[in-house]
């Protein structure tokens, strides 16, 4: 009982002092808390539908941003790990009985594997030179789909395979809960040394060999990472549409990641997730003027890249907090010091 | 202060927006049928022009008895844009079947779309009826799992199986016509199929068929399905001194192939599968070098399959001022299909509606509908293919109007008695190729 009234403390401590002193925190534990709770205030299939499909496609988003982001590695054919992880989640499933659980993991590492075959030929690329090199692998995968059709399903896909889970609130809490979890990591990955490290390669790359850390393998590595996150989505959306389809390879999906990602806010992770979590629900809100829905939701993205060009969350968290010139530390923006090093933030 | 009020109110005011478009209230003394397709596309057009009119029509009449009372049709619209986007297309089914809660669904074509939206309206026990989308493997489920898959009905066409039969039957038809009207000894044939994997199939089909209907392959040209030029294939193809053109497009290729095979008179005529020259825009498109393509088709003026077709042709034709594709058939789905049944059991309960659906035999305005099994006796839900039931037509762009040309007096075997549909028309070789092949 000890024990427990220990941790409750510490957690409320934790709360206290490290979640409750700052707006971006706060909004970040209710949207885990709202996101965990909603199935009990309501079980609307439809609502529960477009948040687990909202929750794999965040997964996708943040892992665009993990790579490209941080990295700088710019990838404007993500759709390749998403397909590949539905490929082959849904071919293990279908051919090999494999069960979800397993298959969205094995298919998550054939899309790393997928990361480094296409990292390594374009390690010596930067920049536009990068970006189309990489929109060309899921036209090539999307050829290959179609040259064998016995074994992918060629234009209908590999249809019929297992559900996630049976209810669809089951489905959504496992969406969900693998959503924040792997973004959780993701950030983590980010605030590490190793996330400093990718940092600094979209810095300066030549600065950091310098400084005698291995960049191939640091890039290579945010290639098989982003792969492998991008994977389990592309798993995830398999096995909850129960169906992969060329459509996971097109073109227009490596470039809506694109979109979610700069329309939240590039290298933060929190910013695709939050785009998405926009984003997605909106194009279902804008369903009530159908036929301007696609100008609509294209005048929204315009807008808000036109007003914040650095995303909409960071433009949020800009105007809600500052950072301590001093120590680094973020403050609310209310505040006339720090809340640390009581230094001047005006 | 002041702003962040104005902040709080935008927000409320923003979340109110979004509740009130996630919540749908329902009329309770309709009968909700969702009309789900691609919207801004003309596929989804017919989807939605063929249902208005089944419920015009209906409404008129004081609606569907249902028991004692009468219910009118109450149509949704929900654009699947799953041309662009798969996903789309599920959430849009998701909302018809639990937000909108129609009793029934029609609607539907690009098969990698609607197995998904198929397994949505299965899951929710609503009837589904597929306008556009042929594949087989939609109708292969319900002999799987009847169980689950037992609410989907294929509405129009027929699968892509038949509809590969009926274009070897048109080639089959034009083929003999050239070798008896021009005195060719063997007719040579050459394929021109756009780069798809859904040719796949029919250019296979084509390889054995072909020279077992006692006629030449003088090659396989395979253009992009978005080209713009073609004139190097067809270049190819009068060098190669084919007599037919056996074309399988169903992309927007279709209008360059006919227009500059029309410019440069190539001496081979065109018969298949082209979807662009099914749609009254196609001779405009071509700026008239379309005349004599032919070409699969469901609809066309002044042909009759049936006692049915030519009221619903020409009151199309007169509210929407273009002749009716076949995912117009959302109108014979309703009319023929639905609403019969639904007055004769005096129910919407899918339960009571499945069991009378797949064993009635109905006319509908393209022919006669009726059910398959498969060879094990499971019922498929899948359209019957034949002389009595839906054949399609054989449609040929004659002097700026496409005109029917088969079938008429076609003979499926040689015992049986001659098909012909009122209104056909013989089919007409271009003149060009008369002068370069008539001694």
């Amino acid at each position: 009982m000890g024990i427990i009234l220990y941790y409750l403390r510490k957690l409320l401590s934790v709360i206290k002092n490290e979640v409750l002193v700052l707006p971006s925190r706060v909004v970040v534990a209710l949207f885990f808390l709202f996101l965990l709770l909603l199935p009990l205030f309501t079980e609307d299939p439809y609502l529960l539908r477009i948040l687990t499909l909202t929750s794999i496609f965040a997964i996708l988003a943040a892992s665009w941003d993990l790579l490209s982001g941080f990295t700088g590695q710019m990838n404007f054919g993500h759709a390749l790990f998403f397909g590949v992880g539905a490929y082959g989640a849904a071919m293990l499933n279908k051919y090999a009985g494999i069960p979800p659980w397993s298959t969205i993991p094995l298919g998550a590492l054939g899309a790393v594997l997928a990361g480094l075959v296409i990292g390594i030929p374009c390690l010596r690329l930067r920049g536009t030179y990068l970006a189309l090199t990489t929109l060309a692998f899921p036209i090539i995968l999307m050829g290959i789909v179609f040259a064998f059709p016995d074994l992918t399903g060629g234009e209908l896909g590999i249809s019929g395979i297992a559900r996630l889970a049976r209810s669809r609130v089951a489905n959504y809490y496992i969406a969900v809960v693998v959503m924040l979890g792997l973004c959780t990591i993701m950030w983590k990955i980010t605030d590490s040394n190793t996330g400093i490290i990718f940092h600094a390669i979209r810095e300066d790359e030549l600065a950091v060999r310098a400084s005698g850390i291995n960049t191939t393998r640091y890039k290579l590595l945010a290639f098989s990472l982003s792969g492998f996150f991008a994977g389990i989505s592309g798993g995830l959306y398999a096995h909850f549409m129960r169906i992969a389809g060329p459509s996971t390879l097109e073109v227009s999906m490596s470039f809506q990641v694109v979109i979610w990602a700069i329309f939240g806010g590039v290298a933060t992770i929190y910013g695709p997730v939050g785009a998405v979590f926009v984003l997605f629900p909106l194009m279902e809100v804008l369903r009530f003027w159908q036929d301007y829905r696609i100008l609509m939701f294209a005048c929204v993205v315009l807008l808000i890249l036109l007003y914040m060009p650095d995303g909409l969350f960071r433009w949020l968290r800009d105007k809600t907090e500052k950072e301590c010139p001093r120590c680094k530390i973020r403050n609310v923006a209310m505040r006339h010091t720090c809340r640390i090093c009581t230094a001047q933030l005006d | 202060m002041e702003r962040w009020g104005k902040g709080i109110l935008i927000l409320a005011m923003a979340f109110l927006f979004a509740v009130s478009s996630f919540t749908v209230v329902s009329g309770q003394d309709t009968i909700k049928i969702g009309v789900i397709g691609p919207m801004k596309f003309v596929q989804g057009q017919g989807h939605w022009n063929g249902a208005t009119m089944a419920a015009e029509e209906i409404n008129a009449k004081g609606g569907i008895q249902v028991g004692a009372k009468k219910m009118k049709i109450e149509l949704v619209q929900a654009d699947s844009n799953e041309f662009l986007n798969v996903t789309d297309a599920t959430t849009a089914m998701e909302r018809l079947v639990t937000k909108d809660k129609v009793h029934f669904i029609v609607g539907g074509f690009r098969t990698e779309a609607v197995l998904p939206m198929q397994d949505i309206a299965m899951e929710n026990k609503k009837i589904f009826i597929g306008v556009g989308a042929a594949h087989d493997e939609l109708c292969n489920r319900v002999a799987r799992d009847y169980k689950t898959y037992k609410y989907w009905f294929r509405g129009s066409p027929f699968n892509s199986t038949f509809l590969g039969r009926t274009s070897f039957v048109h080639l089959a038809t034009v083929g003999a016509i050239l070798k008896g009207s021009l005195n060719i000894p063997k007719v040579k044939v050459a394929i021109a199929a756009e780069k798809a994997e859904w040719t796949e199939p029919l250019i296979k089909g084509g390889e054995t068929a072909i020279p077992a209907m006692g006629m030449e392959i003088a090659g396989i040209w395979r253009p992009s399905p978005v080209a713009t030029d073609v004139t190097a294939e067809l270049s190819a193809i009068q060098r190669s001194d084919a007599h037919l053109i056996f074309t399988i497009f169903s992309s927007s290729v279709g209008i360059p192939f006919a227009r500059q095979a029309g410019e440069l008179k190539i001496p081979a005529v065109q018969v298949g599968i082209n979807v662009e020259a099914q749609k009254d825009g196609f001779w405009q498109a071509t700026r008239g070098m379309g005349n004599y393509v032919a070409t699969m088709n469901t609809y066309a003026r002044g042909v009759e399959s049936n006692e049915l077709t030519k009221a619903f042709v020409d009151t199309y034709v007169k509210r929407f001022n273009e002749t009716p594709t076949y995912t117009a058939d959302t109108y014979s789905v309703i009319v023929n299909s639905l609403a019969p049944v639904i007055e004769q059991l005096g129910t919407l309960d899918p339960e009571k509606l499945i069991p009378v659906m797949e064993t009635r035999v109905h006319k509908s305005c393209s022919g006669t509908v009726a059910y398959l099994k498969d060879a094990e006796g499971r019922h498929l839900h899948e359209l019957r293919w034949g002389p009595g039931f839906l054949t399609a037509l054989g449609v040929q762009w004659q002097d700026g109007e496409l005109k029917g040309f088969w079938p008429n007096k076609w003979k499926p075997a040689p015992e049986a008695p001659e098909v012909t549909y009122k209104g056909m028309v013989p089919y007409k070789i271009p003149p060009w190729m008369i002068e370069k092949y008539k001694k």
